[in-house]
């Protein structure tokens, strides 16, 4: 088998025509990593689901280049929001603010989440106490227990036989010689 | 105490099930979005407009120069085929009412580099309304656009009073301007 040889000329022919494609499929902007951050934060207006870093729409094409300008001014990142968030509304925003409303959607998720945490403790707490909690038997079943004990084949070196001692208590009032 | 719990387990899947449909059933969440923009003063363009229209109103429409008297300003795409259906509504609702004082205005948006087809279009309903070319869509992010075809009616003031987001009807249009002349 032998080794592929480099072929400069069809990597650069390559790199042409998918340059050329790039600039053919759109006007879009280069931006740079803080404008690119911003734009994740906020929604294309045209889009389902899409931020403003992520669409192809001409409009979210639009607001990149305008993001990157307002960079370049110097604004703030809470200026540049509050740009888009006087023609949009809160809604531009894909982090909800902490105030009012959209308290809701920080808020929730964390009461949801102690409210599956007590609701775990309880019902831990419940099959605890179920566990722990004495088994009750009757007479008859006692005897038959006894029976079957005095019936079994000794195992080795341990003693079987005897009577139920422990927590087993009897449900009826009768006092037997258990 | 059986039948308790199963109650609750169906009431809980029909309020899902309930919520689901309304989901399904209320459309797209863009068009229930109100603008912000209503209440406010419309935000000023200066754009160039189509070569037709240039004799009447100049190379450039600027809305500042038309305040003064109510407005309608729809925003459009040559790709949007709502668009092609609400043309020759406004078109229609423009040759009534121009003679009343409002001006019906077009702006092409979002839709760069898309001189030609824009000319196709306007040619297309013969739409004798003043239209705009919005190269870069600056215009349509100061007017907080969700998409196109978009309404705005704007009083003698130059303030937002309406907004139809999808394609306008005759029945929408007189409406809003009706309530815009009384």
């Amino acid at each position: 088998m032998t080794a592929a040889r480099p072929r400069p000329l069809a990597t650069i022919a390559l790199l042409v025509l998918a340059a050329l494609l790039a600039v053919a499929s759109g006007q879009d902007v280069e931006i740079g990593n803080r404008a690119f951050d911003l734009a994740r934060n906020l929604r294309c207006p045209v889009c389902v689901s899409e931020s403003v870093a992520d669409s192809s729409a001409q409009i979210a094409q639009q607001m990149r280049s305008l993001i990157q300008e307002k960079v370049d001014e110097g604004l703030t990142d809470q200026q540049i929001y509050a740009f888009f968030q006087e023609r949009y509304g809160d809604w531009i925003l894909l982090t909800p603010p902490k105030r009012g409303v959209h308290l809701v959607v920080w808020l929730l998720p964390a009461l949801v989440g102690l409210g599956a945490v007590a609701f775990v403790a309880v019902l831990a707490r419940r099959w605890l106490a179920a566990s722990r909690a004495p088994v009750s038997a009757s007479e008859a079943e006692l005897a038959r227990v006894r029976h079957l004990l005095a019936e079994a084949p000794p195992a080795d070196g341990a003693a079987v036989a005897g009577p139920a001692t422990g927590d087993v208590r009897r449900t009826d009032d009768q006092s037997g010689d258990a | 105490m059986k039948y308790g719990r199963l109650l609750v387990v169906v009431v809980v899947l029909a309020l899902l099930a309930a919520l689901f449909g309304f989901g399904l059933l209320r459309g797209s969440p863009d068009r229930d979005v109100a603008s912000v923009l209503v209440g406010k003063a419309a935000p000023a363009f200066d754009l160039p407009l189509y070569e037709r229209y240039q004799p009447e109103y100049g190379p450039r429409f600027a809305l500042a120069d038309h305040v003064g008297r109510p407005m309608v300003v729809n925003f459009w795409a040559s790709w949007c085929l709502p668009c092609y259906e609400e043309a020759p509504v406004l078109q229609r609702f423009w040759s009534e009412y121009q003679d009343e004082g409002v001006l019906v205005v077009g702006v092409q948006t979002q839709d760069r580099d898309k001189r030609s087809e824009g000319r196709d279009f306007i040619g297309r309903f013969g739409l004798t309304f003043p239209n705009a070319y919005d190269n870069d869509s600056t215009v349509s992010v100061d007017w907080a656009l969700y998409g196109v075809p978009e309404t705005f009616f704007l009083d003698a003031a130059g303030n937002v009073v309406a907004k139809h987001v999808g394609p306008v009807t005759a029945e929408v249009l007189a409406r809003n301007v009706e309530a815009l002349l009384r």
